[in-house]
């Protein structure tokens, strides 16, 4: 600037000299005709001069380039509009426009200095950098184009454009690059640095959007109404699978354009018809029609709310479906555990298939499977296992669904030595094993489970008719990876480890033994387990053992005592079993029986023919009644036997019909019969399902699972409280829920009790001014 | 009664009359064995005393998982009875009996 302060007076650059020889070639610039090196560099170094040594010279290069650009733009307005055809008129414009706007590139480069000059005046050249792309000759260029040829000519063009696209979408071919060009020229079109995209939007985009609205609001009940829903389905998912496309392709990619167009067809074709489409969806998915309703979940997941009433549709479905099945195959079931909880996986397979085909198993649709597979899980109407209602006298019994039961008894037979699990491979046994754990997940109650799951673990144990130990013990690892309370699991384990103790320590008995006393040695094992592991309630059940036995237990008792201290021993003779020789006139049998069974047994062994009535048996064992007629039952009608080990009458119905006077006698004929024919010599086993669980421990079996449930609570309730010292009832529900889910579902009148109890006892209290809330007491 | 000394008659009698009508071949005893205390549960850690002690049920889940039993009993000459690592900790901040307050001496351990 200070050099051109200096050369101030060097008059002969003034603009006025310089513009004529500028002019024609800017002229042919415009018109896209040919300049040579030398005019190209010529009006460089005009635009240089003039701008350098003129002080008003910019301004008017400006308004001189202004002018001579209007008057092209002028030329080519009525170039265009000389068309009267839409396809001539829009391929004219376009034509015109991609013309002028390469040209909207090359003209600004002489008039850089200008530019600077311009800018030098008005803001500080720092700014210049910044807005470099946004030169003010392609801004004038763009916005007289604007100004005069598109605002003239603007709602022809759109209008041409949208007729090209309602004929492309009714099937008729046309050059898309027509439609494409006008886009061009409405988003190049827009100088507003701002909003680039401005003019764009507020013509082309929003003409576009329209239209297509239009035609599908139009179109889409007609065919609807002549094709039904289902087909209807599929025309909207290709329709909206087309115009996404088209969109692609007409809309300007970066913008958005392409989503809000896709909302407004999604609108048109889907929401609109919503319910109609929904209705259909029950009756699909009882069809189990996968492919449809995979049409119809990818249309509803585009809705809002459009998901729900299908997974509505589904838990229903399951509901409904499965509680049929369960009640149509119920007489088998519900004699069976193992084709229930067979019927019951087949039936979550069903499901699980069902939501992957048609849901890609969406985990909306999971949830909603999981809830309503829990309610079939759980449901009481096929089986119940009734629950005694504790403390509360008059209260009725709560039913809970036997599925926990019958899925212990399931592991049972696959972990014990049966045909079931003979039959089977390893891998087959521990895929029905997993098959179970996924069951039990569902299964509200599992305090139910871990209850006859412990109570078969213990007779596999005790009698050694595990299949296989390696299984048993991966089973309790599964049981603690899906969550099973620490301390039960424990103590499965623990009951493994004392199997192992227990073998070592009958191993030294005999090794200590063998030398002085052989036989007895020989004919005992002992099994000495951990009470806290394996014992529960008060089940133990006293016997007057047959001296035979008897004899045994001192011996044991004095090698137990030296090997440990501080410990005291109890037997559990409803626990321990033998085997026994049975010799009459037809030959000879080894027998496996209970204990009970044995001391029942050997008291003929002095009078081996007499006849013995009940009341003597029951004085000579000292049984208590109920078990002493379970034993006898179990010897007078063992189920597999055709002849019996025992003999009684008068006849009767079941085990409590024995009167006092009821005599036995030993079957002197007593052989086993294999094919019709008499074996002199063989073994037979009439254990059975005897073992362990005596007639009192099954009431308290029962009982005891209520009695722990209360305890739980409780003791659930006070770690809330001691954390949160206050908490709302609604609250204190919820994360009891949670708390105990591993265990059991505790019922709202079980919480309410409890929390009544513990306020009745000061552990809480209720808040003054709010009786809904609970303060801890301390 | 009179029933067991016939018993005895005839189990004396074995050697000469081998072919009595029911002989035991083998017997499958089965006992529980727990720690001979007056109170199940310990008083220091509140659990029961044939279960670990509540710090070897925190600290070695690992072993407790196998059953490890070396969480064992201790009596005091009080006769009051602890897991003997509860104890163990107990006595080093008072050497007393925590139900009894007589000065803590053990009296026997469990094995």
């Amino acid at each position: 600037m200070a050099v051109a302060a200096m050369l101030k007076d060097k008059g002969q650059l003034m603009f006025e000299d310089k513009w004529p020889s500028m002019r024609p070639i800017i002229l042919k610039l415009l018109q896209q005709e040919p300049v040579t090196q030398n005019e190209w560099q010529d009006l460089f170094y005009s635009v240089h001069l003039v701008c350098l040594w003129d002080e008003k010279g910019p301004p008017k290069v400006k308004e001189a380039l202004k002018d001579d650009i209007m008057d092209f733009i002028k030329q080519a307005q009525q170039r265009v509009l000389s068309h009267q055809e839409d396809q001539a008129l829009l391929k004219a414009y376009i034509a015109e426009w991609r013309k002028f706007f390469t040209q909207c590139n090359y003209l600004p480069t002489p008039f850089r200095q200008l530019e600077t000059s311009l800018a030098g005046k008005t803001s500080s050249s720092v700014q210049k950098k910044a807005q470099n792309d946004e030169s003010i000759v392609r801004k004038l260029m763009l916005d007289s184009w604007n100004q005069s040829i598109f605002c003239d000519i603007k709602q022809r063009l759109q209008d041409s454009a949208m007729k090209l696209v309602h004929a492309e979408r009714n099937g008729e071919a046309f050059d898309s690059l027509l439609v494409i060009g006008v886009r061009e020229s409405y988003v190049n079109l827009c100088s507003n640095p701002e909003d680039k995209l401005q003019i764009y939007r507020e013509n082309f985009e929003k003409a576009y959007i329209e239209a297509t609205e239009a035609f599908y609001k139009m179109k889409a009940p007609q065919y609807l109404q002549a094709n039904g829903v289902q087909n209807y389905m599929k025309y909207a998912d290709s329709k909206l699978r087309e115009e996404e496309q088209r969109a692609h392709k007409y809309l300007e990619s970066c913008s958005g354009s392409v989503q809000v167009l896709t909302d407004c067809c999604v609108n048109v074709l889907v929401s609109t018809f919503k319910s109609t489409i929904l209705a259909e969806c029950a009756g699909m998915i009882k069809a189990n029609e996968t492919e449809r309703l995979q049409l119809m979940f990818k249309l509803m997941d585009r809705v809002p709310d459009g998901i729900q009433p299908m997974l509505h549709d589904l838990e229903e479905h399951i509901m409904s479906a499965g509680l049929a099945d369960m009640v149509a195959a119920a007489d088998v079931i519900t004699q069976d555990s193992e084709k229930y909880v067979e019927r019951l996986l087949e039936l979550f397979k069903q499901f699980s298939v069902l939501v992957s085909k048609a849901f890609n198993d969406d985990p909306r649709f999971l949830t909603a499977r999981d809830k309503a597979y829990r309610h079939v899980v759980n449901d009481t109407q096929v089986f119940r296992l009734e629950l005694p209602a504790k403390q509360t006298g008059g209260l009725k019994a709560q039913p809970e669904s036997k599925c926990p039961e019958l899925l212990a008894n399931y592991c049972d037979m696959l972990l014990r030595k049966t045909p079931l699990s003979k039959k089977l491979t390893s891998d087959e046994i521990e895929s029905k094993l997993k098959d179970v754990l996924l069951v039990l997940k569902y299964v509200q109650n599992k305090d139910v489970f871990m209850r006859y799951h412990k109570a078969h673990l213990t007779r596999r144990l005790i009698l050694d008719t595990s299949a296989d130990s390696e299984k048993e013990e991966n089973m309790v690892e599964w049981l603690r990876e899906v969550g099973m309370p620490a301390d039960y699991v424990n103590k499965l384990a623990r009951m493994f480890q004392d199997i192992k103790v227990s073998e070592d320590l009958n191993q030294q008995f005999k090794e200590t033994y063998r030398s002085s006393r052989g036989s007895i040695a020989d004919s005992i094992n002992i099994k000495i387990l951990n009470a806290g592991a394996w014992a529960r309630g008060s089940e133990r059940v006293t016997v007057s053992l047959p001296l035979e036995l008897e004899d045994y237990i001192p011996e044991v008792e004095d090698f137990y005592k030296k090997k440990h201290s501080g410990r005291k021993l109890q037997w559990y003779h409803h626990m321990s079993n033998g085997t026994i020789t049975f010799s009459n006139a037809v030959g000879r049998f080894d027998v496996d029986v209970t204990t009970f069974q044995m001391a029942v047994l050997f008291a003929w062994n002095q009078r081996p023919l007499e006849r013995i009535p009940y009341e003597n048996l029951r004085l000579a064992t000292e049984l208590p009644d109920p078990e002493l007629r379970r034993t006898l039952w179990s010897l007078v009608a063992f189920p597999k036997l055709k002849r019996q080990v025992l003999q009684y009458s008068p006849e009767v119905q079941s085990p409590k019909d024995f009167e006092e006077n009821t005599m036995f006698w030993v079957n002197q004929e007593f052989a086993l019969v294999k094919n019709g024919k008499l074996q002199r010599r063989g073994k037979i086993n009439l254990v059975g399902r005897l073992q362990l669980s005596t007639e009192r421990s099954k009431e308290e079996d029962n009982e005891s699972i209520v009695q722990l449930r209360i305890l739980r609570v409780q003791e659930a309730i006070i770690k809330i409280l001691k954390m949160r010292k206050h908490i709302s009832n609604a609250q204190l529900q919820s994360e009891l829920v949670d708390i105990l889910k591993n265990m059991f579902l505790p019922s709202k009148k079980m919480i309410k009790e409890q929390v009544e109890w513990l306020i009745e006892h000061k552990y809480m209290r209720r808040d003054e001014d709010d009786i809904n809330t609970f303060i801890y007491m301390a | 009664m009179a029933d067991d000394s016939d018993v005895n008659d005839r189990g004396d009698g074995e050697a000469q009359k081998p072919e009595k009508m029911f002989t035991l071949k083998k017997w499958n005893a089965v006992a529980m064995w727990s720690w001979d205390v007056e109170c199940d549960t310990c008083a220091i850690c509140r659990v029961q005393v044939m279960d670990a002690c509540l710090r070897c049920q925190a600290e070695s889940k690992q072993d407790a998982r196998y059953g490890r039993q070396d969480c064992v009993v201790v009596w005091g000459e009080c006769n009051h009875s602890f897991h003997y690592c509860c104890m163990s900790l107990w006595v080093k901040q008072n050497n007393r009996c925590p139900l009894c307050q007589q000065e803590w001496s053990i009296q026997r351990m469990g094995k």
